[in-house]
């Protein structure tokens, strides 16, 4: 028998707050370390070309493609998935219950980088204008709503964080 | 409960939201592909890189040494286990040639892509891997790439043993065609040429089969529109009972068509899965899914007019390029270009043909406005033409030539029956409200800074709920409406739903009809074991059957449970309301709860007045289809006839050829609207189809058949920035025979947007004269088309 001989890598990754170590293959994309490793199927496959934005995730802050992202380049990084942006009671945050009233959404499989690039946008600019949006958003395609109702949910959750209420769960 | 107030007036009408729309943003929403099982394998599939060839051997040695590899199958040792794939419409029912279609290739591959030999591994990047060690030998053979050259007399059979490359050729239509071309002013010519398109949901198709030896049973969890009917085709597959087989559609990441199924891979999957006892799945890659296309079709339009632009006569002998044999149903969107002819005009001498092609490029399926888009684009591309040739207004003209509101029940040339509509208004209030007068102006003043706005219309006629006589494409379905002796209630279906809400949609009826909260109310989808026999989810009939069907299920069981009550209270029946699940009578009230388990618990005193459970299974059939054919032998497949007007205004670069657009408007007549914002994102989610399919989205080949669009790099489909803002509004002409006058919401708008695009960019350009009818509209070829323009035009003058 053939074998692919594999190298493994030690990697410890933050990933919604709680620590992980773990073995696993130098080849291994983030994406598909979150969703076989950590069964985290919330970050979602569209492409593996870095072209859709459905595996977005948060890297130390700044929103990444996991699909093409190596997990082993990735030591001691803090992340954050879609799963993280809920709080540990099940209560959605402010930008989900505006995704959630204004149907920013419809199979949701874009979800992931909808909500994620936006988390991004309003950490480094509460007040943007539709430019502003549209670029924040430009990296994910979402094949469903025709982009309206996206546009209307940052747009709802841009007043309710000026209301003051928190983005995502911490 | 028992002293709460009804707090609403009825969900039906109110965008409402329910709780299971919500895993998806909490990243808690199933999808086929984040399902794994214990001692689940993956497929990979080895894929034929030519279009046309003939297949000597097959050595699977290589991939049978790699560690981890559990088992290679070519089409030769498959077609010893399974039988070919039944069409989902077999065109032989239409008196068409039927091609035998297998899971994978035998001795010879049609199109490129098309699966010869499959490697099961115990993880997906050994079976990738031990795919490329599969040595095959291949004579390839001349392909036919052109539906033109696929006609011709010397051209190579793309099936072997046919006598010419055609699906079947079928005229529509009636009246006196010669006499209106002989009597007509003028006869405008507009060649519309459509290219190939692909749906490409986000989620790709992902099945996951897993085979139980104990009891010979076997469950496919897949991205699958419509489940039951898949069942019987896999029934025929691997020669097993329907009894034996669940099909189970977890939460669908989008399908626009893409998810009907006759795709290979869905026996594939569960036929391996019964030979190796383990679950398999399968995942598409993104350049697998974009093999799948659709639309490509051209159009020879010709409209024989007075001056005043009265439409006497439409010839349209049409190609649609329908690529290599395919057991998906995408091949009959073609057929139905034909039958939508002549849209929303009335004509009724028609003489409109297909030639449904085969080509060595790979197959259609299904795809979101099943060729009653392209009917739109064909006409509204030709009016614009026709309109600029005779020196009229396009809207002026469209006016002129709708169906009147009046003449509903309208009988088309081509044997339809359409149920209501307002054209003219519909066409009205789309320009009223995107301030089309205030376009013009804006228009001129742009013209004398040299910047080149423009605006287009496009209508387009969208028949919902279709049915074909002898296929799995009913018109019907049913529904099971059960409350529980704590008075929740679950709603099980046999439609289901791609994510576009429609199970939001049918409990707001239940709701209402049952007189109960939404919030008590679960719907269950997708599964052949636990619901209903249905059709799934297509044509936009998901809410007019699903929602008809729940709604007369609820009648039967809210008339046990006042029964029960009325016992209960001991008053009169009639007396007894019930409303958000409180129910009273004069001064008494009881909660819900209370009653029904009573229902369930004293079957032998007050309870003994109904018949428990509290369960009802009703079906739904919408009246106005016909299949008995009519003395010209044709038939109405479908039961409601939305339609929507659309404008575009968009700004041509002239140096450079990119249009950008600035606005949209559509106004929508799709029946009675139970879900405002579940309805306006269908609309805007079709209207972004018709942007891509209009601006970029297309599929190349090389001049031997292979693909050359592999990622989405290569298929450009519209992001947030390209998708202009969009005004909506409903100008509803309510079904005559349908519940709550529903015509469907889902699938219009993709051909008349893209045709309101095309039909602005035309207009932006008019002082180049250009006229481009041919898709997509690429910066490139809108440039092109301007320098070309810029060419004519002087010697027009001297002409
Ligand atoms: S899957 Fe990563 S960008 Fe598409
Ligand atoms: S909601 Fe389906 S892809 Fe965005």
């Amino acid at each position: 028998m053939e074998d692919m001989l594999e190298d493994t890598v030690l990697v410890n990754l933050r990933i919604n707050g709680r620590l992980h170590e773990l073995e696993i293959p130098a080849h291994k994309s983030l994406l598909d370390l979150l969703r076989e490793d950590l069964n985290l199927t919330g970050t979602h496959m569209g492409c593996m070309t870095g072209h859709c934005g459905a595996c977005t995730v948060s890297i130390d802050g700044r929103v990444a493609k996991s699909c093409i992202t190596l997990a082993a380049t990735l030591g001691r990084a803090k992340i954050t998935t879609i799963e993280g942006l809920t709080q540990d009671d099940g209560t959605l945050s402010a930008l989900q219950q505006a995704f959630w009233d204004n149907a920013g959404f419809q199979c949701g499989y874009c979800a992931p980088g909808m909500l994620l690039c936006t988390v991004e946008l309003l950490e480094t600019n509460p007040d943007p204008s539709d430019a502003d949006i549209d670029t924040a958003l430009a990296g994910n395609l979402c094949r469903c709503t025709g982009y309206q109702s996206i546009r209307r949910a940052v747009k709802a959750a841009i007043t309710t964080t000026k209301e003051g209420a928190p983005q995502a769960a911490e | 409960m028992g002293d709460q107030k009804p707090e609403t007036e009825g969900y039906v009408g109110q965008s409402v939201r329910t709780i299971e729309g919500r895993a998806p943003i909490m990243g808690k929403a199933t999808y086929t592909n984040d399902i794994n099982f214990p001692g689940q394998l993956h497929a990979h599939i080895l894929r034929s890189p030519h279009a046309a060839a003939n297949i000597k051997s097959i050595d699977t040695s290589g991939a049978e040494k790699v560690a981890g590899v559990v088992r290679v199958v070519t089409g030769a040792q498959a077609a010893e286990y399974i039988d070919p794939i039944p069409h989902y419409i077999d065109p032989a029912v239409f008196g068409g040639r039927s091609a035998t279609i297998r899971c994978l290739a035998l001795d010879h591959v049609w199109c490129f892509g098309q699966p010869v030999a499959v490697v099961v591994a115990e993880d997906k990047r050994t079976a990738r891997y031990a795919v490329s060690r599969i040595v095959v030998d291949y004579e390839v053979t001349t392909p036919v790439i052109d539906a033109e050259d696929a006609l011709k007399d010397d051209s190579p059979m793309v099936v072997p043993g046919w006598d010419a490359n055609m699906i079947m050729q079928i005229p529509f239509g009636g009246g006196d065609v010669a006499k209106a071309f002989s009597s007509a002013d003028r006869v405008v010519k507009t060649d519309v040429k459509v290219h190939r398109f692909s749906t490409q949901p986000i989620e790709t198709r992902t099945y996951n089969a897993v085979y139980e030896a104990g009891t010979e049973s076997l469950t496919l969890y897949g991205t699958v529109q419509n489940p039951h009917p898949l069942r019987h085709v896999l029934s025929k597959i691997l020669r097993m009972p329907e009894n034996k087989i669940r099909v189970h559609a977890p939460v669908i990441g989008g399908a626009f068509g893409m998810k009907m199924h006759g795709h290979p891979e869905e026996g594939l999957v569960c036929f391996l899965s019964k030979l190796i006892g383990q679950p398999v799945q399968w995942v598409e890659d993104r350049e697998e899914c974009l093999l799948i296309g659709a639309r490509e079709q051209v159009h020879s339009v010709e409209l024989a007019v007075t001056k005043d632009g009265m439409i006497l006569g439409l010839r349209d002998h049409y190609l649609a390029n329908t690529g290599a044999p395919s057991s998906c149903p995408g091949w009959g969107m073609a057929m139905l270009t034909g039958l939508t002819m002549p849209g929303p005009y009335s004509v009724q001498n028609l003489d409109v043909q297909l030639s449904a092609v085969v080509t060595n490029k790979p197959g259609w399926n299904a795809s979101r406005g099943y060729g009653k888009e392209v009917t739109a684009l064909a006409l509204e591309l030709s009016v614009d033409n026709a309109a600029r040739e005779l020196g009229l207004d396009p809207v002026d003209m469209r006016i002129k030539n709708f169906i009147k509101k009046d003449q509903f029940p309208y009988d088309s040339p081509t044997g339809l029956i359409y149920d209501s509509g307002d054209y003219e208004g519909v066409m009205r209030k789309a320009m009223d409200i995107i301030g089309y007068e205030d376009w013009k102006k804006q228009q001129e003043e742009a013209r004398e800074e040299g910047r080149y706005i423009g605006i287009g219309v496009g209508f387009e006629l969208t028949p919902e709920g279709g049915t074909l006589p002898g296929t799995l494409v009913a018109g019907y379905d049913s529904s099971t409406v059960r409350v529980a002796p704590d008075g929740s209630v679950r709603i099980l279906t046999g439609v289901t739903t791609p994510g576009s809400g429609n199970p939001t949609g049918i409990a707001q009826i239940v709701a209402d009809e049952l007189g109960v909260r939404l919030d008590t109310i679960e719907v269950v989808q997708g599964d052949t074991t636990t619901c209903p026999y249905g059709f799934g989810n297509s044509s936009g009939r998901s809410t007019i059957v699903g929602g008809g069907s729940a709604a007369k299920a609820a009648i039967e069981v809210r008339e046990k449970i006042i029964k029960v009550a009325a016992a209960l209270m001991e008053v009169g029946e009639s007396s007894v309301t019930m409303k958000d699940g409180i129910i009273v009578s004069g001064d008494k009230t009881i909660g819900l709860e209370e009653v029904c388990y009573a229902c369930y618990t004293r079957a032998y005193d007050v309870g003994s007045v109904i018949d428990p459970p509290l369960e009802a299974t009703a079906m739904f059939k919408p009246g106005l289809v016909r299949h008995t054919p009519n003395e010209k032998g044709q038939i109405n497949p479908y039961p409601s006839y939305s339609n929507a007007a659309y404008v575009a205004i968009s700004e041509v670069d002239v140096n450079t050829g990119e249009v950008k657009l600035l606005k949209f408007s559509v106004a929508h007549d799709c029946g009675n609207v139970i879900n405002p914002i579940l309805v306006e994102g269908q609309a805007c989610g079709a209207i972004m189809f018709g942007i891509g399919a209009a601006m970029a989205e297309n599929i190349t080949f090389d001049e031997n058949g292979r693909q050359l669009t592999k990622n989405f790099m290569d298929y450009v489909m519209p992001r947030i920035g390209d998708v202009p803002p969009i005004t909506l509004a409903h100008h509803d002409s309510p079904n005559p025979v349908n519940y709550k006058g529903l015509k469907g919401a889902g699938e219009a708008g993709v051909g008349g947007s893209a045709a309101a695009v095309v039909n602005s960019v035309n207009n932006a350009l008019s002082p180049f004269g250009v006229m481009m009818t041919e898709t997509p509209l690429t910066a490139p070829r809108v440039w092109s088309a301007i320098q070309e323009a810029k060419k004519a035009q002087p010697q027009r003058k001297v002409a």
